[in-house]
């Protein structure tokens, strides 16, 4: 069954990488771009960083902790999701029906039609990074490195619900990009600790959209400054969404109406 | 003039007509300013000063330049390449008017937009965050602010239009769009952080480009942290580009329009 799986995953994303690197210009210039732009946020972040000595408390090694992670979190979910992009388009053309009548999961399908290879860079940067900003943070522990890899696992969970809500949202109302972007963009207000952000906003962006839980804790955590009960909180959260999210998909699969085909 | 009136006019109504778009739209740019100015915010709290800046000076920056780009950088001639690729200037190039005033006619609608719900959207968050904000008095700094905004959205609006014309001799007009929007914009106008923070030799370079003048010059000339000499200078950078950036269009544009073959027409 897994086999199954995995194999209908490898031949759509050897198809997907054929695809995005027939275009070598553009291919180049979107892994320079991404490349670029992670290079200048982290110039950034180490000019601020170093010259306000500490931001939110946290040290300039600290902050690059939390860069790389939200780097981290953000990459891996665009490189095995980018189906989910192209999802709108099968539903008003109708060809969702085709997901629908093969003898495979079209929350498969639909979530892991074709990984991007383009981003399979930043991911290799952002670990990286990671290694180097961890080595050079003091009293780093192996629980704390255990806590982080648990979060992050959990960080894909919520990151993998979210992208099920979106599919759902794509089922019922045909209109996902919005929603894609807003979703990036609510991200990207993790690339700093969420400790920045005042009341309410912090409260917001930490448990309605759960920003703070994805992509701040595990960096918290690793540093020491999460207590067990918000860690066993935040995996209850993500198992949570993760599940509510698959009773969303379920219910906009019976609302789908298959116009166009 | 009054078709072009028109054009922008129906811009407006195309808005309306997709509000959904534009919301999330303004809700994007409203998350992007929220996240930089709790950025700062934290950077520099009250009584602290960094980089030059007080708190009240650099959130009046970051607030500044989210209005700013409502003048400069909204706009629609990013479409320019989509236009060329698919075939849709032909209907233009057909029509008794002048694609390039249509383009700035569309621009406007799109500005006057953006312009009154960045309006709306800073009144709001006024209220809630109640920043510390500078209002400058001196009226000859905003004329020259007035005067180095309108020499911004020259740059803009030729750049956009330059980006769109590489789709005269290829199909990927995106990828160098996607540049100057990731990079470009972030790093090189001041949007994320005020230019004169960086090293002094990179700022120096910074100020010979194009960009620093879309959005970092005329809220520092607005902020009076600017010599008249430095302001003269600026305004001379910033008025050659769009000379030469408007000579480059002209040569591109005539260049493209010779091979132009309205595939998809």
């Amino acid at each position: 069954m897994i086999n199954k799986y995995f194999k209908v995953w490898w031949i759509l994303t050897t198809k997907a990488a054929q695809i995005a690197l027939e275009s070598r210009f553009g291919s180049t210039m979107f892994i320079l771009g991404k490349i670029l732009r992670f290079a200048f946020l982290l110039i950034f972040i180490v000019i601020v960083a170093t010259g306000a000595e500490t931001i939110a408390g946290y040290d300039t090694w600290q902050v690059i902790l939390f860069f790389a992670t939200f780097n981290l979190i953000d990459s891996v979910p665009q490189f095995f999701f980018r189906e989910v992009y192209r999802f709108r388009l099968y539903v008003v053309s109708g060809d969702f029906d085709y997901f629908l009548v093969k003898p495979l999961s079209p929350l498969f399908r639909s979530l892991f039609g074709g990984a991007d290879i383009l981003d399979s860079f930043t991911i290799i940067i952002a670990v990286v990074l990671l290694i180097v900003a961890t080595s050079n943070i003091n009293g780093v522990t192996v629980v704390g490195i255990s806590i982080y890899i648990i979060l992050i696992i959990n960080a894909f969970l919520i990151t993998t619900a979210l992208h099920i809500f979106v599919l759902a949202l794509g089922v019922i109302t045909t209109e996902i990009d919005s929603a894609l972007w807003i979703y990036k963009d609510l991200t990207a207000m993790g690339r700093f600790p969420i400790d920045i952000y005042k009341e309410p906003l912090r409260g917001f962006i930490t448990f309605v959209v759960p920003i703070g839980i994805m992509i701040s804790f595990p960096p918290m955590a690793l540093l020491g400054f999460l207590s067990a009960q918000i860690i066993l909180f935040a995996m209850a959260v993500g198992i949570s969404i993760f599940l509510l999210s698959l009773k969303v998909w379920k219910f906009a699969l019976r609302k789908y109406s298959s116009a166009s085909s | 003039m009054n078709k072009y009136f028109l054009v922008g006019k129906n811009l407006v109504s195309e808005i309306f007509t997709y509000r959904l778009n534009f919301v999330m739209w303004r809700v994007r740019m409203i998350l992007s300013l929220l996240t930089i100015y709790f950025l700062w915010s934290a950077l520099i709290p009250e009584g602290r000063e960094l980089f030059g800046y007080t708190n009240s000076s650099i959130l009046t920056y970051i607030i500044l330049v989210h209005l700013t780009y409502s003048f400069v950088v909204a706009s629609r001639s990013y479409a320019v390449g989509e236009d060329i690729i698919q075939g849709n200037l032909s209907n233009f190039l057909l029509k008794p008017f002048n694609y390039f005033t249509y383009l700035f006619s569309k621009d406007v609608g799109d500005k006057f937009m953006n312009i009154s719900l960045t309006v709306i959207e800073l009144s709001i968050l006024f209220v809630i965050l109640k920043p510390p904000i500078f209002i400058q008095t001196d009226l000859l700094l905003l004329l020259l602010t007035a005067l180095s905004i309108l020499s911004g959205i020259g740059i803009m609006f030729f750049i956009y239009v330059l980006l769109g014309s590489i789709g005269f001799w290829s199909q990927e007009v995106w990828a160098p769009r996607f540049i100057f929007f990731t990079i470009i914009l972030n790093f090189f106008t001041g949007f994320l952080f005020p230019l004169d923070i960086l090293p002094k030799p990179i700022f120096d370079f910074i100020q010979f480009l194009p960009f620093s003048y879309l959005l970092y010059f005329p809220v520092k000339i607005y902020l009076g942290q600017m010599a008249i000499d430095q302001i003269l200078m600026g305004t001379s950078i910033s008025l050659f580009w769009v000379v030469v950036f408007h000579l480059l269009l002209k040569k591109v544009w005539t260049k493209g329009l010779q091979i132009y073959g309205a595939y998809g027409r």
